[in-house]
Formats: C-alpha cells, structure tokens, sequence
C-alpha cells in the first residue's frame, strides 16, 4: 500500500466508521492490520528521541521565552508577539489589539510553569528537553519529556471535531502530504501557552514536520485566527536533531519544586527546609 | 572506571567551555528572582545534593563574616539536562569543597542560580547557564 493509497484507506476507513457527521469522540479502534502495519516502513522514519538542535530556529526562540516570560507582555497590535518570530506577531484584528493593550498593564514577572502547570501547544512543542515521536497504524504519538506530557495525533482520516472541548494541546489530526506530515489542532483553550499576543477559540495551529536530513527534521508552525489575526501567522521554522542513544527520561515537576508565582504575579523561590526534598 | 571519571570530566569541561556563547531556551521559571546582572561567590562544603526536578539543588554550608556556618541554596539546571551533559548524580558529593559562583536572590535570601563552581584542584563544573529574561 503506497502512501496515497494509506491516507486514501484512512479516510475510507473513518468515513465509514464515523459517519458524515464526524464524531470523533465516537471512535472505536479496532485492531491494526498486518498491512497496515508494515505501509508504516514507507513512511519517513521519525521515529526516535529529538531535540531542539543549537540554534533551533524562529519558534526555538518564540516559545520557550514566551513560556516563562509573561512580562515584557505584548506591544499593542501587530508589534504583539514581542519576542514570538521574526515577523513580529500576528497582525490582530481591532478587538484583539484591544485585548493585547490591556494585557500590558499588569504583567506577571513569570509564567504559570514557575507552579509545574505545563506550557500547552505551542510551547510545550518547545522545552530543552527532547520529544519521542512514535508511529503507529492511525496515529503519531509524541511523547514530551517536559512535565511527562504526551500529544495524540491522529492519522485515521478522522475529521477535526466541529466544537471541540478547548484543552491545552487541542485537538490533533494529521496526514500526510508526500514526506510531509501535516498537524492540524483545534481546540486551544486559553492557557499559558507561549504566546505573548492574544487569541481566541478559534485559534488552529498547524505544524509541518519533514526530516531535512538523516538524523534532522524541520518544525514549521503556523497559526490562523480568523476571530483574532486578520492573516495567518508564521511562527517560522525549528530545527530538531536526533539523538540515537538517548531515551526519554522521568521529569516529574512537582519532585523538588522550589520556584512560584503568586496570584499578584510576583515570582519567588522558596528555601525552606532544605533536607525535606524528595531524594 | 579511570576512563569513565576522565570522560565525565572531559565533558563537564566542554560543557563549560560552550557554555559561554550557548543560548538555551528555558523551560521552566524565569529569572526575575534573580540578580542576573551580578554575581556573587561562595566557598564551603558540600550539605546535600538534590539530584531532582526540575531543577538540582547544591545546598551549600559557608561561614559568613563573623564564622557562623550558614546554609545556601543554589538552583542548577535539571537532572535530566545535566545527564546528558557528562554530569552524574555523584558529580558533585556531600563534602566536598567547592567555591560557587552564582546569580544571587534578589530578596536577600541565601540561595540563587548556579553559574558555574571550581573545586579546590581547580577543576572547574559549568553548566549551561540560565538565560536573563530581560
């Protein structure tokens, strides 16, 4: 089964399994075949455990700053991503550039992962610490080392949900276009997710991965808003290495967390009883 | 083992030496409760090591001026990142000598950010330093 006809199957599949009305939640999985298992091998191999490579790229940036660094806060408008990409944020509608002006008032010195609460999409997309990607028949599972966090990407031909619950990674789909897989996510609720401009329910992220060489693959991200952007916004492309010996590790946040902001916004480390610590 | 403790060390000094120019994205806490534009340094002996997330904890016993023993607290980068950077959890023991230098706490209190530490043989331990959030 080549590629065009596993996407084709895909869909089939789901059409028939769900219906035209697409319930998503409605899914019943059924146990993959030996066909579709092997049309696994014909896709470009990412399994494995990457990292954002030195120099990781625009979103490298974005992200992981925007997640601990509430203040600063967006300049009004289009100047909102502040440290977001090289475009310089979103150019926002004239209700959301209301919104990001009034988000300047007050700025938090640090973000809600100061209290273990992770970063959701797309930040979460963007820690110092490496993502394992598996394949399986119908869905890419991404396996986030970072506050143990996993993203459920499904590549059954599922269509996004119509009115999706608003989650902190969304809702994922994706196919694939040649070598490309495409991610489309739906569903964002609003939490601290590194971005420094504001957005609505209507926020969709897509994500096109591709590997760029044996061992690395490009990330490029694009958010569309029609409620808050009046045109999609390039958070630019990242650059993930492969690390073929690593594994991904434990990192349970709450262990030995001695860093907090507190509901004024104000950020702290506590030193207190220093031989209490987990281990 | 020989072998093992001279690449542990190879590495951490690697580690230090990229240090300088390296740009990290932090994942985390931001630094506002640190006095990024100042450093301080402290010499004493090893209390406890918290070889935990997300962040290692040096705790630190120093006398201060009047020869008080006191307790200091110093924020390294986690486990996790550490361990594929050439560090151990025994990298750094309970006893042992170390000078520390670090981004102290804005508040006075007795802890901050790790920079980097020197041993008395003068081997030097980095790692990867935190970024200032301004």
């Amino acid at each position: 089964m080549d590629r065009t006809t596993h996407i084709l199957f895909g869909y089939v599949t789901a059409s028939l399994m769900f219906g035209p009305t697409g319930a998503a939640q409605s899914v019943t999985r059924k146990a993959p075949t030996a066909a579709e298992w092997a049309s696994l091998a014909k896709l470009p191999d990412f399994n494995g455990v990457w990292e954002s490579a030195p120099g990781g790229g625009a979103v490298g940036r974005a992200g992981g700053r925007g997640d601990a660094t509430a203040k600063g806060g967006p300049a009004p408008a289009a100047a909102g991503a502040g440290r977001a990409g090289r475009g310089g944020g979103p150019s926002l509608t004239p209700a959301y550039a209301a919104k990001a002006r009034a988000r300047t008032a007050n700025p938090a010195e640090d973000a809600q992962a100061a209290n273990c609460l992770p970063p959701g999409l797309p930040a979460i997309m963007n820690q110092p610490y490496p993502m394992e990607f598996l394949l399986t028949p119908g869905k890419v599972t991404i396996v986030i080392e970072a506050y143990t966090q996993v993203r459920h990407i499904y590549t059954d031909g599922r269509p996004l949900p119509a009115d999706p619950n608003p989650l902190f990674y969304g809702t994922s789909v994706g196919h694939w276009e040649d070598d490309i897989l495409v991610v489309e996510t739906v569903g964002l609720a609003e939490v601290p997710r590194g971005l420094t401009f504001p957005y609505s329910e209507k926020l969709k992220v897509v994500e096109r991965f591709r590997l760029t060489g044996p061992d690395t693959m490009s990330i490029e991200t694009t958010l569309i808003d029609p409620e808050a952007f009046t045109a999609p916004y390039s958070m630019g492309t990242r650059n993930l290495a492969r690390h073929r010996t690593w594994t991904i590790a434990e990192y349970i946040c709450e262990e030995n967390n001695r860093n907090f902001v507190d509901d004024k916004g104000n950020a702290g480390t506590k030193l207190s009883n220093p031989l209490s610590s987990a281990k | 083992m020989r072998n093992t403790k001279q690449a542990v060390r190879q590495a951490i000094i690697v580690v230090s030496l990229l240090a300088g120019g390296a740009s990290l994205v932090l994942a985390h806490h931001s630094y506002s409760a640190f006095e990024m534009a100042g450093t301080r340094v402290i010499t004493g002996t090893i209390k406890k090591m918290d070889w935990t997330n997300p962040h290692t904890w040096i705790w630190i016993d120093v006398a201060n001026e009047q020869g008080v023993v006191e307790t200091w607290g110093i924020e390294g980068m986690s486990p996790n990142y550490l361990e594929r950077r050439g560090w151990s959890r025994n990298t750094i023991k309970v006893g042992d000598k170390l000078s520390i230098t670090f981004h102290p706490l804005k508040n006075g209190d007795k802890g901050g950010s790790f920079q980097s530490a020197q041993r008395p043989n003068g081997e030097v331990l980095g790692m990867t330093p935190p970024i200032s959030d301004k």
